[in-house]
């Protein structure tokens, strides 16, 4: 049975129940309990209808853990967070726990319900809401807390400056292409008469009117929707160099001025409707690869959730809730069981398993006693630890981390584009081929020498040219998107082709990041179901990651279970006491049979059963890495040797780096490439963060943190490593079309150039030959959206 | 054919005023989760348990 909430396992059937949609749902939790009674009782239970992803598991709120939140009310922390809008307040936060847009609805509904709530916009994709309260009557505590009820946790976002100039660009492109869209239409529709009267039933008056009309439609085109292009063409060619944009600018310019004398002369052809069409076809591209680029961005940038905001203070041995930016060196701190670890420091006294996972990728806890150091951002999972500050936040390990990668990526070299190398020398030779056109027109005394050298800008015009790229990399960008795989940049494509070597980190990566038992030795008389039952029963009383490997089993009735950190768990059951847990802790001797075991359960008898507990290997791991071939493979891991050798050899890679922190493996990619290669680094958590942003290509797969998110170029969206191969071959593909687009407008290109200078192209026909070549190419790309026949073997995807 | 002095003026007008509720909606932010807003038609608004809306945000 499972959860109607979360669609985990019950354990309990019948223990928490709440009646939604006219039935009785069972729940597996009492967090899943109070989250669904809170829905149901607001009325928003549509939200069961219309989900399409099951909720995260609601942990029960402690009242504590909601009393903190008060602390977001402190003047200090909300300068940093809040705007102020007169009596209205407004902010940003990042919301995890969203899995679809139903989450989005509730959120809004549920908010909008609260009084002293302005307004509330969920963005599901970016897991993001932006509230506007009015101060006087709510306080942010009791947003977020309201948020925290529904089974979402909400935290304060600040929003980086590269964000938000990101989403100035996209306000821009919007309007740009709008813009260009709606008058394009007009100033099309006046051409059409214009078009017909090639069979001369225009009067004077009416052509002249309509040309009039074109000019005033149209400028606005040229001056606004353009305006992004001529500055690009500017700064290029100030800087000494082409670019796609000079021959754009030159073309749309020369085409206008051209126009704009028609018009005032009353003699010669007009292109407007030419300028504009163009100007929006262009705008659609760049439009289309900036928004995923915006969307890649804003999804892995949630990642200010791992720099800790709050601490509790002992201020003589009084806990008091304070800022953790606020906290001073030599200061003494309190972490209960389940807070995270506001800051570096020393354990005075207390002892707890500590979740590092966060900085060393490494799912085991590990056991802290006192004396022992704690890195801030790390979660404390058991006891109550008290510790003294030895760094500030400002200086902390995850501070550290954060800015190890950001130089990383700041050194990190541009790829060169192939169709600007292309495009800048093609468009030297155009220039200076129009030009000299120009010149040997007039010599000869012709009065068509301006028109003949707008037709030869206008026919060699690299519009196809400058769509053959774009347009095939637009198109692989969103097909590959449909599929779950997100770009940050759509050059990344045809630097996917160059890579040759593919690095993994393993835990999480290679290796499903969880415990599961792989073997069972049973020394007694007894069923194995039974002997599982009691272990599962035991272990429920574990928060060790170790414990969640027996979840699956059907928990037999224990009690007075004690946990004896660092060994295990004693328990007495029908009488009996049992003891769980390492080797040493239950004591006695071991047989053979149970070599390589790492978990044993025994009683006062004796051992009676031990298991094999492993990170294990993904299904589809194999699969994937074969189909990988013949780039070269390694592993990169923060693990003992052991265990790396393991994975290693099961899953064929040779080159295997072991117990690597953070830097080293920035070194081990850095070496490689001082030896000609390209990485492409695959990995999941903050410690791969570095490397990811020091490698050529880096990927993060599903499961990620937001942090490696935010250092990796390619973001997996499913948890599925086959995506990897596709994605390869997608590259092929588009690098491919990209070499037919750009042989089919170039050829075009060169064939219409000799009838051009020669004077026998009109420039209509150079801009119907021009938009004909472009519709090719655009269509040429478009057949990437088609079903990929990638060659992926079978047994992976199932 | 002089009916044209008339009505492309006016149609200008209109592109103008078309232009300025797209620059209006652009700014307010309506461009930005194209995805989401899709879904909301599925939601039933004016359920009958909903209709008191701001009674209960003394829950707080």
């Amino acid at each position: 049975m499972i959860c109607y909430h979360c669609h985990q396992e019950v354990t309990e059937p019948g223990r928490f129940v709440v009646t939604v949609l006219g039935e009785a749902r069972q729940m597996c939790c009492p967090g899943c309990q109070a989250v669904a009674e809170a829905i149901v009782a607001n009325g928003l239970v549509d939200y069961y209808k219309f989900r399409t992803e099951p909720a995260n598991k609601a942990d029960p709120l402690a009242d504590e853990a909601l009393a903190k939140l008060s602390l977001y009310d402190e003047p200090e922390l909300q300068e940093e967070f809040v705007a102020n809008r007169g009596a209205e307040k407004q902010i940003q936060l990042s919301i995890d726990g969203i899995s679809c847009s139903a989450c989005a609805w509730l959120i809004e509904k549920k908010l909008n319900k609260i009084q002293g709530v302005r307004q509330i916009s969920v963005n599901a994709a970016a897991r993001r809401a932006v509230v506007t309260w009015q101060d006087e009557v709510l306080s942010l505590s009791d947003i977020l807390r309201a948020i925290e009820r529904l089974g979402y946790h909400a935290q304060p976002f600040k929003a980086e400056q590269q964000e938000s100039a990101f989403k100035q660009t996209n306000f821009a492109y919007l309007k740009r292409m709008g813009l260009a869209g709606l008058l394009g239409m007009q100033v099309m529709m006046i051409a059409i008469p214009l078009y017909l009267d090639v069979f001369g039933n225009l009067d004077a008056d009416t052509k002249w009117y309509l040309h009039w009309v074109s000019l005033i439609l149209s400028t606005p085109v040229v001056l606004y929707s353009g305006a992004g292009f001529y500055s690009s063409a500017w700064r290029a060619l100030r800087a000494g160099s082409m670019n796609m944009d000079v021959p754009i600018t030159a073309a749309v310019w020369s085409l206008y001025v051209a126009s704009v004398q028609a018009t005032l002369s009353g003699q010669g052809e007009i292109y407007f409707e030419s300028v504009c069409m163009f100007i929006f076809l262009l705008l659609i591209g760049r439009y289309l690869e900036h928004r995923s680029r915006f969307k890649a961005a804003q999804i892995s940038a949630n990642m200010a959730k791992y720099v800790p905001l709050t601490a509790t203070l002992l201020d003589n041995d009084e806990p008091r809730n304070c800022l953790a930016k606020s906290v001073k060196v030599g200061q003494l701190l309190l972490v209960r069981p389940g807070e995270t670890i506001p800051v570096d420091g020393k354990i005075l006294s207390g002892q707890g398993y500590v979740d590092e996972s966060m900085l060393t990728g490494e799912f085991e806890p590990v056991l802290k006693q006192s004396g022992m150091d704690v890195f801030g951002g790390t979660l404390n999972q058991s006891g109550a630890l008290k510790i003294e500050v030895t760094r500030p936040l400002a200086d902390a390990l995850v501070s550290q981390i954060l800015r190890l990668q950001d130089e990383a990526l700041a050194s990190k070299p541009a790829i060169s584009q192939l169709t600007d190398r292309i495009a800048s020398h093609f468009v030297a030779v155009v220039l200076l081929i129009s030009a000299l056109t120009y010149g040997y027109w007039h010599y000869v005394g012709s009065a068509d020498a301006f028109w003949i050298m707008v037709s030869v800008l206008v026919a060699t015009c690299p519009c196809a040219l400058g769509l053959a790229t774009p347009s095939a990399l637009t198109c692989a960008m969103a097909k590959l998107n449909r599929e779950g795989i997100l770009l940050k940049r759509a050059d990344l494509l045809e630097a996917l082709n160059k890579v040759t070597t593919v690095a993994f980190d393993k835990t999480g990566t290679l290796t499903e990041g969880k415990f599961s038992m792989v073997r069972m030795v049973n020394l007694s008389q007894r069923a194995d179901d039974e002997v599982l039952g009691l272990v599962a029963g035991i272990e429920s009383h574990s928060e060790h990651p170790i414990a969640r490997a027996f979840d699956d089993f059907s928990p037999a009735k224990v009690d007075e279970v004690s946990v004896q950190p660092g060994f295990g768990l004693t328990a007495r059951s029908a009488g009996k006491e049992y003891k769980l847990g390492s080797a040493s802790h239950i004591g006695g001797q071991l047989t053979d049979s149970v070599q390589g075991c790492n978990v044993f359960l025994g009683d006062e008898d004796g051992l009676i059963a031990a298991f094999e507990l492993t990170d294990k290997v993904r299904s589809d791991a194999k699969a994937v890495l074969d189909a990988l071939s013949p780039r070269a493979l390694a592993l990169i891991s923060g693990d003992s040797q052991e265990n790396v050798a393991r994975i290693g050899t099961k899953l064929g890679i040779a080159s295997q780096y072991a117990q690597c922190a953070p830097k080293q493996k920035l070194d081990v990619i850095q070496t490689m490439q001082a030896q000609g290669k390209k990485v492409m680094m695959v990995g999941d958590g903050i410690n791969d963060s570095p490397v990811m942003a020091g490698a050529d290509i880096s990927l993060a797969v599903g499961g990620a943190t937001d942090l490696a998110r935010n250092a990796a170029d390619i973001i997996l969206i499913n948890d599925k490593l086959i995506a990897l191969p596709a994605l390869f071959d997608m590259a092929k593909r588009t690098e491919r079309k990209i070499i037919q687009n750009i042989g089919w407008a170039l050829g075009y290109n060169v064939t219409v150039l000799p009838l051009a200078v020669a004077g026998y192209l009109t420039p209509w026909m150079g801009a119907i030959g021009m938009s004909l070549s472009s519709i090719l190419v655009v269509a040429n790309s478009v057949r990437l959206l088609r079903k990929a026949q990638a060659k992926v073997p079978q047994e992976a995807v199932a | 054919m002089s009916i044209i002095y008339v009505l492309i003026p006016i149609a200008i007008l209109l592109v103008c005023l078309a232009l300025a509720m797209f620059f209006w909606a652009v700014k307010s932010g309506q461009f930005e989760d194209l995805e989401r807003k899709g879904s909301d038609i599925l939601f039933d608004d004016d359920k009958p348990e909903q209709q008191d809306s701001k009674k209960d945000g003394d829950e707080r």
